[in-house]
């Protein structure tokens, strides 16, 4: 019995969730479903032939060296103790006013998460760099654990992240530009979390006390110590921007100013840096896993022409492309229930892209709009891997607490999910301005 | 050998795997950085400083994903997993492990076909013409290490569970 192709790709589909749900790690499983499928529809030798040569180029690709680069610079950052000493600067200049420490927190979450690029890293980092500060205070348990979950989603979205990187990778979009693309829209949603918790406070302005007013002198002392690692974030994006490096010089030049910075200011160890070295390694290693098999489910869904058979199905439904655009999010929010951020970006991207392109919408904007879109599952219920990361830190607070403190900013951030679709400019304004 | 031993030698191994590949990570960025230094103050490139980067870049991974297969850190969808009870759990991680061995036993093999035919057709580096095989070679002896270090881990999850070392947080996937 032959099988025709809709149903070869309809039980691929199956497998592959099938093998997901039972913990097969996610690259192996669609490697094994891609090649698989492949070699049913054009002969084992071909798709075998796919395997090494697919896997090689893509671990040999410069341009994806980028992904290590920069989480190794993301590593040397957040073991020179960089999160505490913005926190700390931060916390100097609007701590004394109410709702203070939750602003500090957000823009220290911003300024750390532009240099590390990650989301569950920047949670982790001020579960235990903020959260005792803000309880000290008195700030009640719901709202602190909300907003350092919150704030951690900032790391997606401000350069470089290595979301946008991989998204990038799959739709071969330029990186650079996607970077530069997520800066304002990560500037956006600092500056409404701020004003989320401003309302809070003149809503209910008991509940976040003021903390303690800092002289002049203790706000010169506490910048001095985070002007370095902001001068190097400015200088490795502005280079980007300029067109001075390419994505993954960028990264290699960050990389090597934070050791740098951190061996000059006496802040990394010699266990430090190798820490950070094994960190990037670890995480470089799992990323590159799920591209290999990413890139092999994308032969398969090329053969199975899914993509173009979704488009034709979507575009004509006559809804409209701001519709289908909605019904794609609506997947994706649905979709962060049961997975996390890069896992979904690489298994929806490539079936989705054709849509979204044939649509009319531009490519880089979509870039941003999903990774948002994307974040949104890491505070929302009930996988929301930030709140799992904030309780493992965190031990004497509840899901359900935590949960509770990010509704607000998961309001917040659907606004601005609203206001990005309304304006695609503030997307790609910049990068249309590239050199 | 007590367990303890067992898995004190095991984790040496898992280590110096590991902390070779952090060393290529290490490299490679210093590669990169030196280039940009180079190139714009000095007006000069290291020869072969693009395909070092990017050669040496495949050795890393494929070293470091014979440590991440083994420390069980790739990522996964742990929402069946992270509900079930420990003996659900136990079997779907075997379960998992290998279909891993599976996938990464016919990687290897694949591989060794790439190996074998860059040598044939004596590919070179664009500076210094150096032989491209050796670094797939030693790419390639990542990914038997891969192989080799799967097929201890599903033997222990079968037969010595108390052997197999917990998850180690990575950040990927944020």
């Amino acid at each position: 019995m032959v099988l025709s192709t809709n149903t070869v790709a309809i039980t691929g589909f199956v497998v592959l969730f099938a093998l997901m749900l039972l913990r097969v790690p996610v690259g192996m499983a669609m490697g094994l479903v891609g090649v698989t499928g492949y070699s049913y529809l054009t002969g084992a030798e071909p798709a075998l032939k796919l395997v090494a040569l697919t896997s090689m180029r893509t671990v040999t690709d410069y341009t994806f060296g980028v992904i290590p680069m920069f989480l190794l610079m993301g590593a040397f950052v957040s073991k020179s103790g960089v999160s505490r000493e913005l926190f700390r600067a931060a916390n100097t200049l609007v701590g004394h006013l109410k709702g203070g420490l939750g602003i500090a927190t957000i823009v220290a979450c911003g300024g750390f998460a532009a240099i590390c690029g990650s989301s569950v890293a920047t949670a982790a980092t001020f579960s235990t760099v903020a959260y005792p500060e803000m309880r000290r205070y008195g700030y009640p348990q719901a709202f602190s654990t909300g907003v350092i979950a919150a704030g951690g989603t900032l790391g997606a979205m401000l350069p470089p992240s290595t979301v946008l990187a991989v998204y990038g990778i799959i739709t071969q979009q330029d990186i650079g530009k996607l970077f530069i693309a997520g800066i304002i829209p990560g500037i956006l949603a600092m500056s409404m979390y701020v004003t989320t918790i401003a309302v809070i406070v003149m809503v209910r302005p008991g509940l976040l006390p003021a903390g303690t007013a800092s002289s002049w002198t203790e706000r010169r002392q506490a910048l001095r110590d985070v002007w370095a690692p902001l001068l190097l974030f400015a200088f490795v994006i502005g280079g980007l921007y300029g067109g001075l490096f390419t994505p993954t010089e960028a990264g290699g030049v960050g990389a090597g100013g934070a050791f740098i910075l951190g061996v000059l200011r006496r802040r990394l160890t010699r266990g430090d840096i190798r820490e950070a070295l094994l960190q990037a390694t670890r995480t470089a290693a799992a990323v590159f896993t799920v591209l290999i098999g990413a890139l092999l489910f994308g032969y398969f869904l090329t053969i199975t022409q899914t993509p173009q058979k979704l488009t034709e199905f979507l575009t004509g439904l006559g809804l409209g492309r701001y519709w289908v655009l909605t019904l794609i999010m609506l997947m994706y929010i649905a979709l962060g229930c049961l997975m996390d951020a890069m896992a979904m970006i690489i298994l929806t991207v490539p079936i989705i892209f054709p849509v979204i392109t044939s649509l009319g919408f531009d490519p880089i904007w979509f870039g941003v709009i999903i990774v948002m879109t994307v974040e949104l599952g890491l505070i929302h219920p009930p996988v929301g891997m930030n709140v799992f990361v904030i309780k493992s830190v965190v031990k004497n607070v509840s899901f359900t607490t935590i949960f509770k403190g990010v509704i607000p900013f998961v309001i917040t951030d659907l606004l601005r999910l609203t206001i990005l679709i309304s304006f695609p400019i503030i997307a790609i304004y910049l990068p249309g301005r590239m050199g | 050998m007590d367990d303890k031993l067992k898995r004190s030698f095991m984790d040496s191994v898992i280590n110096s795997i590991e902390w070779l590949a952090a060393l290529f990570v290490g490299i490679v960025a210093a590669d990169i950085f030196i280039s940009v230094l180079l190139r714009y103050f000095f007006a000069v490139q290291i020869p072969d400083g693009y395909d070092f980067g990017r050669l040496l870049l495949g050795i890393l991974i494929f070293w470091g994903i014979a440590a991440t297969s083994y420390r069980g850190t790739h990522i996964t969808v742990d929402l069946v997993w992270g509900a079930g009870g420990p003996r659900m759990r136990r079997a779907m991680d075997i379960f998992a492990t290998l279909v891993l061995l599976f996938v990464v036993t016919v990687h290897t093999a694949t591989l060794y076909d790439k190996v074998r035919s860059t040598y044939a057709e004596n590919l070179v580096t664009y500076d210094l013409k150096l032989p491209i095989w050796p670094f797939f070679a030693v790419a390639w002896i990542g990914d038997v290490s891969a192989v080799v270090l799967i097929a201890i881990r599903t033997y222990q999850l079968i037969f010595s569970p108390e052997l197999v070392g917990g998850r180690h947080e990575t950040d990927a996937g944020k």
